[in-house]
């Protein structure tokens, strides 16, 4: 892809993935916070939680990889993420990006990002600097 | 607004050094992500790790010794966080990270009034190169 293939308000295709508990655990591990939030059932609700939920940042590495497999690895300048609801696992997410801005002169575009569940609620948003060679 | 000394803001009040970083670890996270880029995946010259990958560093202290208790509730929330990156990690890596604290700031929502503490983590490599800037968010109720 090349910035000419880039327009302002063109929406990326939305990716759906079935986010599994034991992929949460994958992820808490690898990241060193296995805490009983992120691992059990039982440990989270001991929490006031509804149950194990999955990282925020797990979630933001996930909008990640949603650009870099549109725009190539590396791309990834910058991300920034609020992350609005609890994301519970077991469920199907969708990821889903916009283009806001492209500068022909640095080669950066601006990108909308979101994560929203089935339902439609966005439980993460936020923005992205991409640079496309 | 919330009330902090300045001085209190952009001090490096904490560094610590992670490392050297294993291509197994940084395999494992990709992995853990669902990722199946070579380059993430494939132990070899071109690894790298993914760009998140810099966010499970943090220092071992959260706040300065003398960062005001008052401003914070019982609990916090991660709020979000911005990243900047810089450098990619290459396996054999040290991540240093300086944390400080960047902002501090309140807003009043449907269920109350938030403070928000932005602590921030400057990442350099042992070439002294930009790793990643990230801008931890966090919540608290009070």
């Amino acid at each position: 892809m090349t910035l000419a293939d880039v327009e302002e308000g063109d929406e990326l295709p939305i990716e759906e993935l079935y986010l599994s508990k034991d992929a949460v655990r994958a992820y808490a591990a690898a990241s060193g916070i296995a805490f009983a939030r992120f691992t059990d059932d039982e440990g989270a609700r001991r929490e006031g939680l509804p149950g194990m939920i999955a990282p925020g940042n797990m979630s933001m590495g996930l909008l990640a990889g949603r650009l870099e497999r549109w725009a190539g690895v590396g791309s990834l300048a910058r991300l920034g993420v609020t992350f609005r609801g609890i994301v519970l696992p077991d469920q199907t997410l969708r990821l889903c990006a916009a283009v806001t801005q492209k500068d022909e002169g640095s080669g950066s575009v601006e990108v909308d990002v979101w994560m929203e569940s089935e339902q439609g609620d966005r439980l993460v948003i936020g923005t992205a600097s991409v640079k496309i060679a | 607004m919330a009330r902090i000394d300045p001085a209190l803001l952009e001090r490096v009040f904490d560094t610590t050094e992670f490392g050297p970083i294993t291509a197994s670890e940084m395999v494992s996270f990709a992995r853990s992500l669902g990722e199946q880029a070579a380059c993430y995946v494939e132990p070899g010259p071109d690894l790298r790790a993914h760009p998140t990958f810099c966010v499970k560093f943090r220092g071992r202290k959260g706040f300065p010794e003398d960062f005001p208790a008052a401003l914070l509730g019982p609990m916090s929330f991660d709020a979000g966080k911005d990243v900047a990156l810089g450098e990619p990690i290459r396996p054999g890596d040290t991540v240093r990270v300086a944390s400080s604290v960047h902002d501090v700031y309140e807003k009043t929502g449907r269920s109350g009034g938030m403070t928000f503490v932005v602590v921030r983590f400057t990442m350099t490599n042992q070439r002294g190169e930009h790793v990643a800037t990230i801008d931890n968010r966090l919540m608290y109720r009070t």
